[in-house]
């Protein structure tokens, strides 16, 4: 059943709201809390450092609230454009595993945790051909650690393990 | 302007300049021609390997990126009837149709022909015209910078492909988050939450990278076509395709002056210019010439409008430091991690910078014609590769690049939130490119503003009070009257269509 249900444009618009308003109400917070006590939010042009945002997330939500009304006003089609949550499922697996890789990065290193991120992205994109995703993975992360660290001299992170492949 | 390319010559003239406008081509071709990367991937992926050059061999690869980028989308609209890149939209309506009668290797040929004409046109545009803008800006003050940065960001929303108030919604929410950090004139933290990682503010790449790429990928995610291999017949295009585009001069002269122009305007893009000189070119065309059934025309319209925009676009990014599209308010986030300012301070300070940017973007354009004929049956080959591999090879490269560029790991989870943001932006329709312009001209918009109420003792007259600021003013009004009449037409429009539905 829950495969039917469409994640609709609508249900994106009012999380974008969402997430603008969370952003107005961060920079409020800060300026009242943080730079108030500071005395950071008032003054001259020079010392006022809160007046800028302050005007900024003023007109971020005025255009919020223009958006709020156009999206009450709007009347559209009952078949609007929209994904089925099954089709959102390999892309939230996927970034969920790239999370995940980001987390263990730190961790476990780059030689550890990105062959097999690789790997399972391969597997969670419905690929089952073990042998040459296995080759690909390590081929594609070695590659590339080799290139960074040897070429353009970037330390990659080495873990809990402290693996850098001296090249 | 001589003195400049003279200068300039001076530091084109190496082998490793040139090897890096040939590997920035081939890259740019490639990119552009995968199906859901394109030129702004292209860069925003090279970009940390590209900042451990000097200025101009930095920007050489980029641009190279970008032209070959602007260039390759047209090989896949030509053999998959599916743009590398929406800047070759236009070319599929006769491009495809010419690939379906036999002749898939002139469309192709046709297609990088007319590019790097219609490159090299906006690159002339590009050398004749900024150095005269940058020293009519070179008079502006503080109101007018400011005014101008707005003008900036009003622009693109204005031409927001998708709407124009979700554009503006987009482009303030940068300029906020380009506030976070230390404070320029009182070394007050801001927005910071108390983490040190923050004291600099968001690192720019962090957020493009997480903006266009992650959310690329997970709507690549999506498709059901990820283990599927095109089946394509390696093309081989010839350099006498150059006279076909050559015999259309009219045509090949008038769309590579609207790519230019169209470039040349904050915000309208590759997109617009094709598709208004493919319909110009449709208006003049003749009788026999078939538009849309495979016209040589056609390609030749939409490919020489849109290299020619690339050119525009850098006419405002360098002469003033405004962006022009999403791909150069990038190239002026690598000059300023290099160190460089664009404006016309740039032009006083730098012309040998500016002199040998020009003459990348002029040599990126004719080697354009020579790799992209020869190499094309490499980009054929390329495009049989499985979006299973494209899409985890990307993700990688966005964890390293963004790493490179810092040895930050706070910086990738930077970009793994500003992913789930444009995700998140994409799917209710907002344009991303706004936001990060928002960013880019943020510091600049912020410091003019301060210092011109400085100026002006806090008051606000000051901008109406100065000819060149209060023009700007207007035009600025006269762009948000415009978002506000074309937001209201399209809400009736909506309106009217779903009473129509509702009613049948």
């Amino acid at each position: 059943m829950t495969s039917s249900l469409v994640i609709g444009r609508r249900f994106a618009e009012w999380c974008s709201i969402a997430f603008m308003l969370v952003l107005v109400a961060l920079v409020f917070e800060q300026i009242h809390d943080v730079l108030g006590p500071a005395g950071m939010a008032e003054g001259g042009p020079y010392d006022n450092a809160a007046a800028y945002p302050r005007g900024v997330a003023l007109v971020l939500l005025g255009l919020v609230a223009l958006q709020v009304i156009v999206q009450f006003v709007a009347r559209r089609p009952e078949n609007e454009d929209g994904l089925r949550l099954h089709q959102l499922t390999r892309p939230a697996v996927v970034i969920a595993l790239f999370g995940l890789y980001l987390a263990l990065l730190g961790v476990l290193g780059f030689h550890l945790a990105s062959a097999p991120m690789l790997f399972a992205i391969m597997v969670a994109c419905g690929s089952r051909q073990w042998w040459q995703m296995i080759v690909f993975s390590l081929a594609i992360s070695f590659g590339m650690a080799w290139f960074f660290e040897s070429q353009l001299d970037v330390v990659l992170p080495g873990g809990i393990f402290n693996l850098n492949i001296p090249w | 302007m001589f003195d400049m390319l003279l200068q300039g010559a001076g530091l084109v003239a190496s082998l490793s300049t040139l090897a890096l406008v040939g590997a920035g081509l081939i890259i740019g071709l490639l990119v552009g021609a995968l199906p859901g990367l394109g030129p702004l991937m292209g860069i925003i992926l090279l970009l940390p390997y590209a900042i451990t050059f000097p200025p101009v061999q930095a920007m050489g690869f980029l641009i190279a990126i970008y032209v070959g980028g602007s260039c390759g989308g047209a090989i896949s609209a030509i053999l998959l009837r599916i743009p590398g890149t929406p800047l070759a939209a236009a070319t599929l309506f006769d491009g495809y149709p010419m690939a379906q009668n036999g002749r898939a290797a002139d469309a192709i040929g046709i297609a990088i022909s007319a590019s790097a004409l219609g490159g090299a046109f906006g690159g002339l545009i590009l050398i004749l015209f900024s150095p005269s803008l940058a020293a009519f800006a070179a008079g502006f003050g503080p109101p007018e910078y400011a005014l101008l940065a707005i003008t900036g960001l009003t622009a693109i929303a204005a031409v927001s492909d998708q709407s124009m108030l979700k554009g503006l919604i987009a482009g303030t929410a940068g300029l906020l988050l380009a506030t976070a950090g230390t404070d320029e004139f009182t070394a007050a933290e801001r927005f910071t939450f108390g983490l040190f990682e923050l004291s600099d503010g968001f690192n720019i790449v962090a957020i493009v990278v997480g903006l266009f790429a992650i959310s690329e990928m997970s709507n690549l995610l999506t498709g059901d076509d990820l283990l599927e291999r095109p089946n394509l017949a390696i093309a081989r295009p010839g350099f006498r395709t150059v006279m076909l585009v050559l015999t259309r001069w009219p045509n090949l002269l008038r769309s590579s002056t609207i790519g230019a122009c169209v470039g040349a305007l904050p915000g309208a893009g590759g997109v617009i210019s094709s598709f208004t000189a493919y319909a110009v070119a449709k208006t003049f065309a003749k009788s026999e010439e078939r538009y849309g059934e495979g016209a040589e025309g056609g390609i030749v319209a939409s490919e020489s409008a849109n290299n020619a925009t690339a050119g525009g676009a850098l006419v405002p990014t360098l002469a003033l430091g405004i962006p022009g599209d999403a791909a150069t308010a990038v190239l002026i986030g690598v000059l300023l991690i290099l160190g460089i300012f664009p404006g016309p301070t740039l032009f006083a300070q730098h012309s040998d910078i500016v002199g040998g940017i020009f003459l990348v973007y002029m040599l990126a354009n004719i080697a354009l014609f020579v790799v992209g004929i020869l190499m094309t049956p490499l980009f054929v080959y390329v495009l049989r590769l499985r979006k299973v591999v494209l899409i985890p090879t990307v993700l990688l490269m966005c964890a390293i690049g963004t790493y490179a560029v810092g040895s930050s790991v706070f910086d990738l989870w930077v970009m793994f939130a500003f992913g789930l943001v444009g995700l998140v932006l994409r799917a209710g329709g907002y344009p991303l490119a706004p936001m990060v312009i928002g960013v880019i001209l943020g510091p600049l918009l912020e410091n003019n503003v301060r210092r011109t109420l400085l100026l002006s003792h806090d008051g606000l007259r000051i901008f109406v009070e100065r000819p060149v600021s209060a023009t700007l003013l207007f035009i600025n009004v006269a762009l948000l009257l415009c978002v506000a009449f074309f937001t209201l037409r399209r809400l009736f429009a909506e309106r009217q269509s779903a009473l129509v539905e509702e009613k049948a």
